[in-house]
């Protein structure tokens, strides 16, 4: 009986297996199906392009784009041993260092006192939040006034204090700064909404049994506040500093890369050199890079961030 | 594991698929224009043939040029000139090499003189001697020095069009204040430094002279001292191989900006030439060296009597003169036959001494037809702005040779943004000799790269 039952068995489970492989197959089908917009999409938006530059950076090209001559990886080679790549990747953390930092702590500052309630406190959010409403280019004509070397107001005031005019755009000590501080005033309206929003969600219950156990304001802020925030706060981190990476904007309307190639940043550089210098083969691997950077950067948060972020 | 072999398989297919289009255009897709397309299909009889013309003519010179295009238009009802600016000349070029070829390509363009090389590469052009000897129509009348720029073995690939050179603007009230003669423009660099220094003496508040981190100014300074930018003769007998000044010459002008660092005389507007004519006209800076197509621009706007002279040199060198700046106008290989017969027309038109005086006196940029000299409205304007003859005369007194002719070459562009960069440096106190050498080593790895692109 036993003999007999064992390959009876067995036959009945090789059905099972096949109508759940049937299952399967007719599952994976229907979800390929809904995928199908996405994928079509981001293939000829997003894989195409990068399959596409991953192939142009083992070439040289002529002017118009097209590949010539196969070099293998000596455009990687070239970008890496030249100064001015090694130049513009230091500008270009130095730049999210200034940037992501400075933008997140003074909207986290200005979204906080913006969500006490006091009489009139919808005209400040709207100021706080305007500058998302102003574009890269607008702004960058504004700042590009502001730091006119002679005619420009910081200059003035800075004369009436007595002190020294400062080349903002033109010395190479400060043409970094200064696009980044630009770049902070342009970056705050948006950090600024999601904070307060975020900050708007909490549940005030919290706050209420903190009062009632006697906690100071400043506990609560680092208790509460802080904890409650963290899936806010590390979004906006993430889009902060992946947009830091990929600025250009105000670096073609203010400096054009300049003075010394001090703001020459990746994506500016990359852009130098394939429309400018109709290098688009060096430039694919400098973007190549940049795609790298980004990735391994946004692993790095999100293997970090999932041990501090407190979701609810 | 199985995942991952996947993964590599499918991407390798991707590369595979992207590899086997070669000949396909860049994948960079130009956003406008879907009206033009539709010019070959008005060439009825009674429509008007349209002629799509991409300039690079910003702002003033903008309005000047959109003048000479409705003058066009209005005169006759056979032809109608679409003049559409597309940037700057950079970014123009970089447009039209993304589209090269296609129907979205316009039936002519203006391109400015260093990218006649490119221009010639792609391949996507017709040379304008075509329509030369079709018409018998006689190019000698223009300028000479003009056609020895784009005269190349011995044929017009492009129109001259607008054309400048760099001058020298001063103001002549600071000149007065300063104890120096107003009506004669210091003429060689230890001039210029002589005349600073007089004017920062008299005046604190003034800087003397300001150079602007312009590649091109610094070729031009190279120019008048008889150097050439390029070996092989400017790339004018051959395709150049390396840089072709001498170590004294490409020094010369680095050396120039920092004596007049250490004599705190020198004005800093870093690449920004806005900045720096705004610095000009609000008396921050006494001297400054820019396009002559600025010259009407300027002069209108300054509260105080600007002149204008000749570039400098140095002191122990012949003046040699300038090269043309400017652009020229091409017509393009892909189009209806009536259009490019029309565009032709518009380009004569351009030509003529009537027009070419209403552009001079308009904007600065010279006549490139002599005869226009002769015509009432630029000898009225020359009663006005004598200034403006300034810049006719450099031109006219310049020696022709490989040096003045101008170096043909197609990554000039990028030859520019590497002396910039020194320039900066030298401005902010780098060392010369090292800005110098980093300059010679990157233009020359540039000249490598690019002509190991072509396959040479």
């Amino acid at each position: 009986m036993n003999q007999l039952a064992i390959p009876h068995d067995h036959l009945e489970t090789l059905e099972l297996k096949n109508t759940l492989k049937k299952q399967k197959i007719l599952r994976w089908l229907k979800g390929m199906l809904f995928l199908a917009p996405s994928i079509i999409l981001f293939s000829i938006f997003l894989f195409y392009p990068l399959a596409r530059s991953i192939y142009l950076s083992f070439f040289l090209t002529n002017n118009t784009g097209v590949p010539t001559v196969f070099v293998g990886f000596e455009n990687y080679i070239n970008i890496f041993t030249s100064p001015i790549f090694r130049n513009s990747l230091q500008s270009t953390f130095l730049f999210v260092l200034y940037t992501v930092p400075g933008a997140i702590i003074i909207s986290l500052f200005l979204a906080i006192i913006a969500n006490e309630k006091l009489k009139g406190i919808g005209f400040f959010r709207t100021m706080f939040s305007s500058t998302m409403g102003i574009s890269v280019a607008a702004a960058s004509v504004f700042w590009m006034f502001l730091f006119h070397p002679t005619m420009g107001w910081l200059n003035q005031i800075l004369s009436y204090v007595g002190v020294d005019a400062i080349g903002w755009l033109t010395d190479p000590k400060w043409a970094l700064l200064s696009v980044s501080i630009s770049t902070i005033w342009m970056n705050i309206g948006f950090t600024f909404l999601i904070l307060l929003g975020g900050l708007q969600s909490i549940d005030r219950y919290l706050y209420e049994s903190a009062d009632i156990d006697g906690a100071g304001y400043f506990y609560q802020l680092r208790r509460i506040t802080l904890p409650m925030l963290s899936p806010t706060l590390f979004f906006v981190i993430t889009v902060a500093l992946i947009n830091a990476f990929q600025t250009f904007g105000q670096i073609d309307m203010l400096t054009r890369g300049g003075p010394q190639n001090q703001t020459n940043l990746l994506v500016y550089s990359i852009y130098r050199e394939a429309f400018m210098n109709y290098q688009y083969g060096p430039a694919s691997a400098q973007a190549i890079v940049l795609f790298i950077i980004i990735l391994i950067i946004t692993l790095i948060q999100f293997k970090l961030g999932e041990r501090k972020v407190h979701y609810q | 594991m199985k995942k991952g072999i996947l993964f590599i398989g499918m991407f390798v297919f991707l590369l595979m698929i992207v590899g086997c289009e070669e000949g396909d255009a860049s994948p960079v897709q130009n956003e406008n224009d879907a009206t033009q397309t539709d010019a070959q299909d008005l060439t009825e009889d009674n429509e008007p043939v349209v002629v799509t013309f991409w300039h690079a003519m910003g702002g003033a010179l903008e309005e000047a040029l959109e003048e000479l295009v409705n003058h066009f238009n209005a005169a006759q009802d056979e032809i109608y000139v679409n003049a559409e600016y597309q940037g700057t000349y950079d970014e123009a070029l970089t447009k039209f090499h993304s589209i090269a070829g296609t129907d979205n390509a316009p039936t002519m363009m203006q391109v400015f003189e260093i990218g006649t090389k490119s221009m010639i590469n792609s391949g996507a052009i017709e040379p304008i001697q075509t329509f030369i000897d079709q018409d018998n129509y006689d190019m000698s009348k223009l300028e000479e020095n003009i056609v020895n720029y784009y005269k190349i073995d011995d044929q017009f690939y492009s129109m001259p069009f607008n054309s400048s050179t760099p001058v020298m603007y001063y103001n002549k009230e600071a000149f007065v204040n300063a104890g120096l003669d107003p009506d004669t423009a210091p003429t060689t660099f230890e001039e210029v430094e002589k005349a600073s220094k007089a004017i920062v003496d008299a005046n604190p508040d003034m800087k003397g002279f300001s150079l602007l981190a312009y590649g091109w100014l610094y070729e031009q300074l190279l120019a008048n001292q008889g150097a050439l930018l390029m070996n092989n003769d400017n790339g004018r007998t051959a395709t150049p191989t390396e840089v072709g000044f001498t170590e004294e010459q490409g020094k010369s002008v680095f050396q120039w900006v920092e004596r007049m660092i250490e004599d705190q005389t020198f004005a800093n507007y870093g690449t920004s030439g806005d900045n720096m004519i705004s610095g000009f006209l609000s008396g921050d800076v006494a001297m400054f060296m820019a396009s002559s197509a600025n010259v009407k621009n300027v002069i209108d706007n300054a509260p105080f009597e600007v002149g204008v002279g000749f570039i400098p040199y140095p002191e122990n060198i012949e003046r040699a003169g300038v090269v043309i700046g400017g652009a020229s106008l091409w017509m393009m290989s892909g189009v209806d036959e009536h259009e490019q017969q029309a565009a032709w027309e518009f380009m004569k038109y351009l030509q003529t001494p009537e027009i070419q005086a209403q552009w001079h006196v308009g904007t600065g940029y010279f006549a490139i037809n002599p005869e226009a000299y002769e015509e009432q409205v630029v000898l009225d304007a020359y009663q006005v702005l004598p200034q403006l003859k300034v810049t006719v005369d450099q031109l006219q007194s310049t020696t022709p040779s490989y040096a003045t002719e101008g170096a043909l070459m197609d990554m000039i562009p990028e030859a520019r943004r590497i002396t910039e960069t020194a320039l900066e440096t030298v401005f902010h106190g780098g060392d010369v000799d090292q800005a110098y050498q980093d300059v010679v080593d990157q233009i020359n790895a540039a000249i490598q790269q690019a002509n190991r692109a072509r396959g040479e």
